[in-house]
């Protein structure tokens, strides 16, 4: 790489945005031209001063102002759906469940509930509040966290990646949440420690491996649900029914949820 | 999701509007519309982008609703990046200058960039965004990003080193 052609990058080289293999030239170039490495330093130099500038946060007042219309305008969603095609009023009720989530009315089944926060912790930056693919700490953290006793299920021989873990509400329960991905798609995994199974809600009744299961499409996402009496367990992802029946028979060959 | 973005929306509207009433207006409005809106809402694609790109729109709409002005006009803009450029190109004892640089110094050269290029390098500096987001949110193309930044960056720093030559800082001419 040249003196030029450094410079012409210069920008997109110290911004991280240029190829693996531009990068590359350009960190050769700088080694050997001392004037061009003391360009990228003085552009280092500003890109650090502006990012540690004081960072404001919204006051107090914005925050409310902001929560009380948006309740406010999904109360009229769900209060006036004829003014809005269905589309919409499902799309309002996933972005009222990312923002309200603690809040508003519970859907009326733990399914709809699992989809709800499936679409809603997809939105969110860091979707898993601990970032992990430790089971065991995992399992310490919930016993911490919640008092809950959950076992981890291992899908790596699936090519199922664990990501992390999350403390959910789910009918005013502590329930655990574990973020799984498969490539990029993403699968949930809700364990409730609640014994009522009418809460599960409507679904086909599939038999695999001699256990019964509810299986049910929501928004697009497929729900996979079972209880063991103790707890209510959902699967929800873009997977298919095969690979989510093979997590759940997985889960349950180990699981003890309880709190 | 739009109260997990509220800060950088808070933020982001501050520098756009240089005013605080007017800032929380337009990051009320913004969350209101996104929340409208969020049926056209991809769920595969950036929601930080996404929000940003609103919260501009509704900046954009009040400023064009008041009458003022939004952009400069493009020939301005290039003269303004262009008379900074000659002293970025080399390295200088500038270098050491942003040492000296005081939190409301970086404010003061923030607020007198055009808006043009204040956007862009409050997206990109303050707030994180990668060239590709900053595109979707003020509909440009990549290379136009690009060149504004570099530009508004190059102004940011003649602002800066005007700044130091008053606090005696660094010598040479204005």
């Amino acid at each position: 790489m040249t003196c030029g052609e450094f410079h012409a990058r210069l920008d997109a080289y110290v911004d991280g945005e240029l190829p693996v293999a531009e990068t590359a030239a350009a960190d050769a170039h700088g080694a050997d031209c001392p004037r061009c490495a003391a360009l990228a330093r003085r552009e280092r130099e500003l890109r650090r001063l502006l990012r540690h500038q004081p960072r404001e946060t919204a006051p107090p007042e914005l925050r409310a102002r902001v929560v009380r219309d948006l309740r406010r305008a999904a109360l009229r969603a769900r209060v006036r759906p004829w003014l809005v095609a269905p589309a919409l009023t499902a799309a309002a009720a996933a972005l009222v469940g990312v923002l309200l989530l603690p809040t508003l009315r519970r859907p009326a089944t733990l399914v709809g509930d699992f989809v709800d926060k499936h679409i809603a912790y997809a939105q969110l930056e860091r979707p898993a509040e601990l970032v992990s693919d430790d089971r065991a700490e995992i399992e310490a953290w919930f016993r911490e966290r919640a008092r809950l006793r959950v076992a981890v299920p291992d899908y790596s021989s699936a090519g199922i990646r664990l990501v992390g873990a999350r403390l959910a509400e789910a009918h005013e329960r502590q329930a655990a949440y574990l973020l799984y991905e498969k490539g990029r798609t993403l699968l949930s995994v809700f364990m409730v420690p609640v014994a009522a199974t009418d809460m599960v809600g409507a679904g086909t009744r599939v038999s695999y491996r001699g256990h019964e299961y509810l299986t049910r499409e929501v928004k697009g996402y497929r729900v996979v649900s079972w209880s063991d009496g103790r707890a209510v367990f959902g699967l929800v992802s873009m997977l298919d029914y095969d690979a989510l029946l093979e997590c759940a028979d997985a889960a349950r060959a180990s699981q003890v949820v309880s709190q | 999701m739009a109260l997990a973005h509220l800060d950088a929306l808070y933020r982001t509207a501050l520098r756009l509007t240089r005013n605080r009433t007017e800032a929380e207006d337009i990051v009320q409005e913004a969350c209101l519309r996104a929340f409208r809106g969020f049926h056209r809402f991809d769920p595969g694609t950036n929601a930080r982008a996404w929000l940003f790109t609103i919260l501009r729109n509704v900046f954009l709409n009040r400023l064009r609703r008041e009458g003022r002005e939004v952009f400069q006009g493009d020939a301005m803009l290039e003269e303004a990046g262009d008379s900074a450029t000659l002293e970025a190109a080399s390295a200088s004892p500038e270098e050491e200058f942003l040492q000296t640089v005081v939190h409301g110094d970086v404010d003061r050269a923030l607020n007198a960039l055009p808006l043009a290029f204040r956007e862009v390098v409050v997206l990109a500096d303050l707030e994180g965004l990668s060239y590709r987001e900053i595109a979707e949110v003020v509909g440009c193309p990549l290379g136009t990003v690009m060149s504004r930044l570099s530009r508004g960056r190059r102004l940011l720093r003649t602002s800066l080193a005007g700044f130091a030559r008053e606090h005696g800082y660094l010598r040479g001419p204005a």
